[in-house]
């Protein structure tokens, strides 16, 4: 299994452990937004995989929303004031 | 920064750690939180929406260019390494990129592996983590630990993108309505 053949995508996941990947999943529901609320339920896998997903898509969706609102704000608002109030916020 | 899980050294801790030395897993995800980070998140972003306002004013797909910009100036402040960061600087390099066909087959993403987690095997769980690699950067074809890992980072830095906009958003609409700036802006809660 040492052959770079293999090396793209299976080798490094062969030696994976059920305790690894249980590791990475409770890692993953520690960073979702109700982490807090069912960090001691046992939440299956496929659970946390679908609020991530879902968790990740409302962020995108949130970014793009920002980027309409940016897009239009940097069209009217007056450069140096902003810039002058940014840098302003960015030093206290 | 101390790494999160340096409890339990197991024998299979240490060698995951070995294999992340080839940076398979980059910072971890309380860096994205600190305000050091989000500071220089907004004045690398700012300075990358002047360019963008310079360059496009009239650009009907302005918001897709900022949304671009974002996400270029984050994956910079990943400083390579993750996955999701480098793919999104290789995929601004080189923009019409085709699609490429899955190169040695499908099969390979379900053949059984010695040893491997009996959870991977499940066809809801392998559905849904393709699902998630198709959500982070440049994860389509990645391994389902490796998509786990990436996703592990990139959702930290997305929260971070995604307040640093909002705060920006919020100066700029209240510099334009022309308030008193140092109250507004001291009392805005990083939250």
């Amino acid at each position: 299994m040492s052959s770079r053949r293999s090396r793209s995508r299976q080798s490094s996941s062969s030696r994976i452990t059920d305790e690894q990947i249980n590791d990475l999943v409770s890692k993953l529901q520690a960073l979702l937004p109700e982490a807090g609320i069912r960090s001691n339920e046992r939440v299956s896998a496929a659970s946390v995989l679908q609020d991530t997903c879902n968790y990740i898509r409302s962020l995108h969706q949130e970014a793009n929303d920002l980027s309409e609102r940016l897009s239009e704000l940097l069209a009217t608002t007056d450069a140096s004031s902003a810039q002058a109030a940014i840098i302003r916020s960015l030093l206290m | 920064m101390a790494i999160s899980n340096s409890e339990g050294d197991s024998a299979a801790k240490e060698r995951e750690r070995k294999r992340k030395r080839s940076a398979e897993v980059g910072p971890s995800p309380s860096k994205w939180r600190t305000v050091s980070e989000r500071t220089l998140y907004s004045s690398k972003l700012l300075e990358a929406l002047r360019r963008v306002r310079g360059t496009a004013p009239a650009d009907p797909p302005r918001s897709r260019a900022v949304r671009e910009a974002a996400d270029r100036v984050l994956a910079v402040a990943a400083r390579g390494r993750t996955r999701w960061s480098r793919a999104i600087l290789s995929s601004r390099a080189l923009k019409l990129k085709p699609r490429k066909r899955r190169p040695a087959g499908p099969a390979r993403s379900k053949k059984p592996l010695a040893g491997a987690a009996e959870m991977k095997r499940s066809p809801v769980l392998q559905r849904k983590a393709r699902v998630l690699g198709r959500l982070v950067p440049g994860c389509r074809k990645l391994s389902f630990p490796t998509i786990l890992e990436e996703a592990s980072d990139y959702i930290p830095a997305l929260e971070m993108q995604v307040r640093v906009m909002s705060a920006l958003a919020a100066m700029l609409s209240s510099s334009g309505a022309g308030a008193p700036l140092s109250d507004r802006l001291g009392s805005s809660q990083p939250f």
